[in-house]
């Protein structure tokens, strides 16, 4: 829920309890008063015709039209005089009506007469509409101002707020981009900006300094990894080496390589995960790759007599020309790499889509947890599990679908770009 | 011959110097950037190998002094970083090759013996060994004057068993210079092991000695005896 909205929803609450307590005391009061006058005004008529009763025997024609009725009883004893509110049946409107009665008792020649001034209290049921109309009129009128306010606010007052959440939301780490920003009159989103602003610096400096890390960390261990190497082969030249000796080199030199790879292909990751190859501006076209490659793996291909099917288009995705050929080249290589001898792989490149199938043993996994790392089916492969994370990674950061599909013996792997 | 390694690792440099000592090359080493350029500006180099990054300076600007000062002397450049910049940077100063660590001592060998081929003689030098003579120019292979046909790959092989003739290769590092990054999608190394006998079928059949020894376990030595 927007922020404005949840404000506005308490405006709203807030205004409906003052209107209701403000309407309220203002029915309270306005009832009073019109309780007084009509009060009073049966005091006077009370006034009027006891005088009339008292000094002429007669009661005229006008003093029978005080109040809405006037009612004359012969009774035996007076009573107190009261003033109640009575409802009752109005012929003309055929309805019950409201109404004041004053009743006092009158001596007339001996004769005791108890008089009831009846007053109907039609000014009350109006002041309640008129009162209830003037307040839904200005609840509905606040309402709207509200509304306008809030949109108006949004739009200039909030203004920098969404500028500055625009610009978090494009903010890119590898950019190394520190943001800054105009001085803002309102404290608050000077102060969200100066912490954005402080953010992002810090970011980028820590972002720089792992980098750093874990290219000079990669790199350090290459120079051992040399020493290693070169030991081992000053060694093997060595003929007085007996065979265990021999063996027990050759497998720390196999392990050495292995370490050697891994940690290329680490770095590789991390490399393109960290977005530091710059981004391709223009259209790859994959057959030159995909043929150059197939060439290089030409021996291969053949002495596992695999049956090579092509079927290319000259297209390409917008990317960055050596992360295409590593895409490729891993694509090529694992689908050579899980074949069986005299297996088929299928190429098929047409726009938007790559699409390369290979005969090969089913895999109990699910197809889609190959693209982790350091997944592999067989433990005695020599792959080291990262071809198709790294395929994956490079998919990611391109903004390509990358679908593996097992289909039978036929494994498909599916990279497809807009 | 007379090599200069730039290295600042000590233990890495004794092998290197030691291997192409006994390659009967004269290999000098300098530990840093200040000894490197001492060394060029007073002797003369047939092959320069330098690491990129050295304690008091770059690589890079050795190569610099180096060209300016001797522009035929045969370059390699070693580097820790596997980045295509630091690469195409030292092959346009005028760098001839480049390794990436870690490497095998007879691959680095075969390369400085093609730079050193390549430079000294314009690449006219005809590699000879026994009976078998190489035109590098024109990828000719002749086994006492007769002419063998050979794949690119065996043509290759062979060119780096007789760069590091009289030496136990391993058969990683052989994959490795034959395949480079896809040597690793070989399960196992028989695929090497087609192609040897291939190349030595090629040879005897042109009356060639069987030269090549298969090194149990280990992998494949090229020598006479």
């Amino acid at each position: 829920m927007k922020l404005l909205i949840r404000i506005f929803r308490y405006h709203i609450f807030a205004s409906i309890i003052a209107l209701v307590l403000g309407a309220s005391l203002f029915y309270v009061s306005v009832r009073f008063l019109i309780d007084r006058e009509v009060n009073q005004e049966l005091f006077s008529s009370q006034a009027k015709v006891s005088w009339q009763l008292r000094n002429i025997d007669r009661l005229p024609v006008y003093i029978l039209q005080l109040g809405d009725s006037l009612q004359l009883n012969a009774v035996r004893f007076p009573r107190k005089p009261s003033l109640t509110d009575n409802t009752l049946f109005d012929k003309t409107t055929r309805e019950f009506q409201p109404y004041r009665q004053l009743t006092f008792y009158e001596q007339v020649e001996g004769q005791w007469y108890r008089v009831t001034i009846s007053k109907q209290l039609i000014q009350r049921r109006q002041l309640l509409s008129a009162v209830v109309m003037t307040v839904t009129f200005i609840a509905a009128l606040l309402l709207i101002l509200l509304l306008l306010l809030n949109n108006w606010l949004s739009e200039r007052v909030w203004r920098p707020f969404y500028k500055t959440l625009g610009s978090l939301d494009a903010y890119k780490l590898e950019t190394h981009e520190i943001l800054q920003f105009p001085k803002e009159p309102t404290i608050e989103f000077d102060q969200l900006n100066k912490s954005v602003s402080q953010l992002t610096a810090r970011l980028a400096t820590t972002y720089q300094n792992l980098k750093e890390f874990t290219e000079n960390a990669a790199h350090e261990i290459q120079t051992p990894l040399a020493v290693i190497m070169s030991k081992i082969e000053g060694l093997l030249q060595d003929e007085t080496l007996r065979e265990p000796q021999i063996m027990s080199l050759l497998e720390v030199s196999e392990a050495a390589n292995r370490l050697s790879k891994l940690n290329n292909v680490l770095l590789l990751l991390t490399k393109i995960e960290n977005h530091q190859f710059l981004a391709g501006n223009e259209e790859i076209n994959l057959v030159t790759i995909i043929n150059r490659k197939l060439r290089d793996l030409e021996d291969l291909i053949e002495t596992r007599r695999i049956n090579m099917q092509t079927s290319l288009v000259p297209t390409g995705p917008v990317m960055n020309a050596a992360l295409a050929e590593i895409l490729v080249n891993n694509l090529l290589t694992n689908a050579i790499r899980h074949n069986v001898d005299q297996g088929t792989i299928k190429i098929s490149l047409e726009p938007g889509k790559l699409v390369v199938s290979n005969t090969g043993n089913p895999i109990e996994v699910a197809p889609e947890q190959m693209f982790e790392r350091f997944r592999k089916v067989s433990t005695n492969s020599s792959s080291i599990g990262l071809g198709l994370a790294l395929v994956k990674t490079i998919c990611q950061v391109n903004e390509m679908d990358l679908a593996y599909t097992v289909d039978s013996n036929w494994h498909v792997l599916t990279v497809s770009w807009k | 011959m007379k090599l200069l390694l730039i290295e600042d690792e000590k233990a890495l440099a004794v092998s290197i110097v030691t291997y192409f000592q006994r390659e009967n090359f004269i290999c000098e080493w300098a530990p840093d950037y200040e000894t490197a350029v001492e060394k060029i500006s007073i002797y003369r180099y047939d092959c320069v190998l330098v690491d990129i990054m050295l304690p008091d300076g770059s690589g890079l600007d050795v190569i610099r002094a180096l060209k300016r000062k001797y522009p035929d002397t045969g370059i390699i450049t070693i580097s820790a970083k596997n980045s295509l910049d630091d690469k195409i940077v030292g092959l346009n100063l005028g760098a001839d090759d480049y390794l990436t660590k870690p490497f095998h001592l007879s691959e680095l060998n075969a390369r400085v013996q093609a730079v050193i081929r390549r430079r000294s003689f314009q690449g006219n030098q005809n590699i000879v060994f026994g009976e078998i003579k190489i035109d590098p120019a024109q990828h000719l292979v002749q086994v006492s004057g007769h002419e063998v046909v050979l794949t690119r790959k065996e043509y290759d092989l062979l060119i780096y068993l007789i760069s590091n003739k009289n030496r136990v290769l391993t058969k990683e590092s052989i994959a490795e210079h034959l395949w480079g990054d896809d040597a690793d999608l070989m399960d196992n190394f028989d695929f090497i092991y087609t192609h040897i006998k291939n190349l030595r079928k090629k040879l005897m059949d042109k009356g060639c000695p069987d030269y090549l020894k298969s090194m149990y376990g280990v992998g494949y030595k090229f020598s006479e005896k």
